[in-house]
């Protein structure tokens, strides 16, 4: 039963990391409420290891551990999906941030040399 | 409809790294439409293209770091409205596009949203000018397929825009590889675009940015910005 002390305090860990962050504002909420999400459900799945052998069979998997990966695997992807929506966003915000620099340092420039 | 000389008229010209080429171009474009205004977009240059254009008169916005063609030229689509500009004419700083055709594109510009300038004399300096020749009869079947309006040169970077396209163009440019993608995103904003045959000379220093490792993404790339382009929704928000 080593396993699961293991998998369930693995879980508590994160879930408290995760809730930590966004409390000393290192991460955002909006970011945060997919990790939380992500460690209530590993919570769940480490007391509950009948549940995950019944999702196991009833998805036809005869390895029930299995499920756990494709679960992590289909997350990690989401992730970083939603990740590069926002360096998409992002980069925009920061192009056109450039942009009104460059018009605002040559109307200065013209300024200063008027004063 | 007002006049070519009435009409307030602004040159674009995007410059990285062309101290060798810039002085010539802005002399260019005095000597033959004197009463347009000129700004260079001097896109993170780290030779001294700033101080040669200053120094050629031409006003000068530099940006802070390099931010590629399409957020450089969409500066200075961004400049012109604000600046409230009738045309805004876009050139490239390496010599290829004659000042003396620029007449001929403002011109037309009352008449049209869009004038492209085309070139019926091929510039042959690149590498290889047959694959060039392929992937350009490609863009423009492909863009003519798809806006139903025939063009013959699409990657054409010699064009002059009217009120309705600066506003679109400051709204939104495509980043990399932009020439293709943003006559599909005018067409589908209603705007009404032409082309005028213009002379084209070989750059006169620098080198072309399409490598042939660059030309198969760059083929890949905008093939699927147009398509993506051609299927969108065109609502833009609107920048101030």
């Amino acid at each position: 039963m080593f396993i699961n002390v293991l998998s369930v305090s693995i879980a508590i860990t994160f879930l408290v990391v995760v809730l930590e962050l966004v409390r000393r504002q290192r991460l955002r909420e909006q970011y945060s409420l997919l990790w939380i999400l992500f460690s209530i459900v590993l919570l769940t799945v480490s007391l509950n290891v009948s549940l995950m052998e019944w999702i196991a069979d009833q998805l036809g998997v005869k390895y029930a551990p299995a499920v756990l990966f494709l679960f992590g695997l289909l997350f990690c992807f989401s992730l970083i999906l939603h990740l590069t929506i926002v360096i998409t966003k992002l980069t925009s915000q920061v192009l056109r941030l450039t942009q009104e620099v460059a018009i605002l340092k040559a109307r200065e420039a013209l300024y200063g040399k008027n004063n | 409809m007002k006049t070519m000389k009435t009409m307030k008229t602004l040159i674009i010209i995007p410059a990285y790294n062309e101290e060798g080429s810039i002085a010539a171009v802005i002399a260019d474009i005095r000597g033959h439409v004197p009463e347009a205004d000129i700004v260079v977009i001097n896109d993170g240059s780290t030779d001294r293209t700033e101080e040669i254009a200053k120094a050629s008169g031409a006003n000068v916005l530099t940006m802070p770091y390099n931010v590629g063609i399409g957020g450089g030229m969409q500066t200075g689509y961004i400049y012109a409205r604000r600046q409230g500009y009738d045309v805004a004419v876009q050139m490239d700083a390496d010599g290829q596009h004659p000042a003396k055709e620029l007449p001929k594109l403002i011109e037309q510009a009352s008449r049209y949203d869009l004038v492209i300038g085309s070139r019926y004399v091929e510039s042959t300096s690149y590498r290889s000018p047959y694959m060039r020749r392929i992937g350009m009869i490609f863009f423009s079947q492909l863009v003519t397929l798809l806006t139903r309006q025939q063009f013959t040169d699409t990657t054409s970077g010699f064009r002059a825009a009217g009120r309705k396209v600066i506003d679109l163009y400051a709204s939104y440019y495509p980043i990399d590889y932009p020439e293709v993608e943003s006559l599909v995103y005018l067409k589908r904003h209603g705007c009404k675009i032409t082309e005028v045959s213009t002379e084209m000379h070989r750059r006169k220093a620098g080198r072309s940015s399409i490598t042939p490792a660059r030309s198969v993404y760059y083929m890949i790339k905008v093939t699927f910005s147009v398509i993506m382009s051609a299927m969108r929704y065109n609502r833009t928000a609107v920048i101030k």
